[in-house]
């Protein structure tokens, strides 16, 4: 199994201006390594403020690291290029609403991303949009919606159908499937699952959801005030968690 | 003595063409001190009907209802002045999109300050902005954050969605609620807090009697913290109830559905193998089957149910099906 994201040593700081002439420095990552294999889940948990949409925002390109690397498929990423690979790593981000251009339908939006990252011609390009909008339960005439006409997790699908339009090899998800309801989120999962064996579409899950975890990723990474407690299998990291917070975490969860 | 009882509460989008009802007769009441959970599909309005309450949809939509009475008043018979005064002083709401409870360009301090109202400050007037600053360190705390010093003198775009997530929870139990509308209040927040702030809010329940209205997709939180549940399906009331009875013999096919969807519920449940869920999706309101609308994606589906089913009681479980699943026939 080849490796699809390599990151090693990844060094975050935020200053923020706290008075005058002080300035407080937030460590939001420290010294974080992982990798992912094709077709393979690793999920990040971590209370609120650990680092872990710093860390998708790092591997988006959002933000740059202070130090540290980023290798896709064995090359070093680099952000001025993101670009290039950009069709390759799709970002499904915790708000998706905020993503949405709020003036532009649904239909046309997708249509950009195909337009502007893939040679399909018009026919073929809506031919893509109308099975994308099927796989993610949503119809054709969602295409003529606007992104207000929707509610909160059909967003959130809306925003999956953007991300998988261009057939990624990488999916980040922060929080995506969170706000999903129950039924949905069985419905996305299937699909992720699917798409997982058929294309070996690998997944970096963020969330706090733990059953989810336990159901849908093959390793796991305790990351807490941006430093990694625990890496390793979701089955081992569940069953011999090797700090007492990621302990205290698990077992919120049977509590 | 019922809250809030609301009787065939209808929603309406004015669009050019027609109508399009996006919340049919929906009934939902609480006793005071009750808390009820809320559940339903993406896009089945459990927003909307909160927003309904506390009126604030825009002048879009058409709220109609045959009953709305707060405390045993009609608030029907009152102007909308009257109406907008005793709900904004007695019902609070976290909304779903932090963005609408917090203004991205203030400083949370001012935000909380000013969501604190003056008859809760006791003390004499000169004392006033003190008392302001202590009651909003005390709320920050009482939501878990202990750093207070540095969040209060951020905007919100400097803070992490778990920790707005807490702030908006601080600024609606600032004005002590009889009411506190949640729509999913803890989907950006890890486990041990999310727990955390549940136990919150059944906190305050008991100790204030405050009721609380709960939207949330999480069931195991819902099992745990609710007493009685209402199920929405496309804009309509499909089941509800108390909780415990509907969770272990839910009566509609989609609440079987939905209970069977979660990996929680399902102990047997091998990892990366596919989870219950029905197929299709839930239609556009523009386009509602004909008959019960959960019919063409119903596993129990025949042909009397191109008819609509009624609103149906057995004690005090309704539910709207025409062959519900009462166990026998399971
Ligand atoms: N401005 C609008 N214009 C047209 N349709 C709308 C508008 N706002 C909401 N709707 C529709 O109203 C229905 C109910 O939406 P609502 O936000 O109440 O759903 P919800 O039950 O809260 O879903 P979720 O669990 O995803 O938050 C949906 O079908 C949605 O598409
Ligand atoms: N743009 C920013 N400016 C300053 N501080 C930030 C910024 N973004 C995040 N932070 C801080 O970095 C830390 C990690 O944040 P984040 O990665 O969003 O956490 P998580 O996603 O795990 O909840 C937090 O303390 C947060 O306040
Ligand atoms: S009325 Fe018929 S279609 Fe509707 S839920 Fe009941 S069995 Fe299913
Ligand atoms: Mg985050
Ligand atoms: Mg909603």
């Amino acid at each position: 199994m080849s490796i699809l994201l390599e990151v090693r040593n990844l060094h975050k700081t935020y200053r923020k201006q706290a008075g005058l002439f002080r300035q407080r420095s937030i460590c939001a990552l420290n010294d974080v390594s992982f990798s992912l294999a094709e077709g393979k889940t690793l999920a990040i948990v971590g209370e609120t403020g650990s680092g872990k949409s710093t860390l998708a925002k790092l591997l988006v390109g959002i933000e740059k690291p202070d130090s540290g690397e980023i290798l896709l498929a064995g090359t070093v990423a680099k952000i001025s290029h993101y670009r290039q690979y950009n069709h390759m790593i799709r970002f499904i981000f915790q708000d998706a609403a905020k993503s949405l251009n709020p003036h532009q339908k649904v239909g046309q939006m997708l249509d950009d991303v195909l337009r502007f990252s893939t040679v399909l011609d018009s026919h073929q390009r809506r031919q893509k949009i109308r099975m994308t909008l099927k796989q993610l339960g949503l119809l054709d005439e969602h295409s003529e919606y606007y992104p207000h006409m929707f509610s909160g997790g059909q967003l959130q699908r809306v925003a999956l159908a953007r991300a998988l339009i261009l057939d990624p090899k990488l999916l980040i998800l922060d929080e995506a499937l969170t706000a999903l309801d129950p039924s949905l989120r069985a419905q996305i999962v299937n699909l992720l699952l699917d798409l997982q064996q058929k294309s070996g579409l690998a997944y970096l899950l963020i969330t706090n959801h733990l059953r989810l975890v336990k159901h849908i990723a093959d390793d796991l990474l305790v990351l807490h005030q941006g430093m990694t407690l625990d890496y390793g299998t979701t089955a081992q990291v569940f069953s011999h968690p090797q700090h007492d917070y990621s302990r205290k975490l698990i077992n919120s969860l049977t509590a | 003595m019922l809250l809030l009882d609301i009787k065939n509460l209808t929603i309406e989008l004015k669009t050019p063409d027609a109508l399009v009802r996006a919340v049919d007769r929906v009934n939902l009441s609480l006793r005071e001190g009750e808390i009820r959970g809320l559940v339903g599909e993406s896009g089945s309005g459990k927003s909307l009907i909160a927003k309904a309450i506390v009126g604030v949809l825009n002048k879009r939509w058409q709220v109609t209802a045959d009953r709305f009475s707060w405390r045993g008043q009609d608030l029907l018979n009152l102007s909308y002045d009257e109406q907008r005064k005793i709900i904004g002083r007695d019902i609070a709401m976290i909304y779903q999109e932090p963005s609408r409870s917090l203004d991205p360009t203030a400083a949370i301090l001012e935000q909380l300050e000013e969501a604190v109202p003056d008859h809760l400050l006791d003390g004499p007037w000169w004392k006033r902005s003190y008392l302001r600053r202590r009651k909003a360190i005390g709320l920050l705390h009482k939501v878990g954050i202990r750093d207070h010093q540095s969040v209060l003198q951020s905007v919100p775009y400097q803070l992490s969605e778990g920790i707005c997530q807490k702030i908006m929870i601080a600024m609606a139990i600032a004005k002590n609620p009889k009411l506190l509308i949640a729509d999913e209040p803890t989907t950006a927040l890890e486990s041990t807090t999310q727990a955390q702030l549940f136990r919150l809010l059944a906190s305050f329940n008991q100790l204030k009697g405050m009721s609380v209205l709960l939207i949330s997709h999480e069931l195991e939180s819902i099992a745990r913290y609710t007493q009685s549940l209402s199920v929405l399906y496309c804009g309509q009331l499909v089941e509800a109830g108390e909780t415990a009875a509907i969770l272990k013999q839910p009566y509609h096919p989609y609440t079987h559905a939905l209970i069977k969807s979660v990996p929680e519920f399902q102990p047997n449940l091998q990892p990366k193998t596919p989870l219950y869920a029905l197929p299709g999706s839930i239609p556009v309101l523009q386009h509602l089957p004909i008959g019960c609308r959960l019919g063409p994606r119903c596993p129990n589906a025949r042909k009397e149910c191109v008819k609509t089913p009624s609103l149906e009681r057995l004690q005090n479980h309704y539910f709207s099906c025409h062959f519900p699943l009462t166990g026998k026939n399971d």
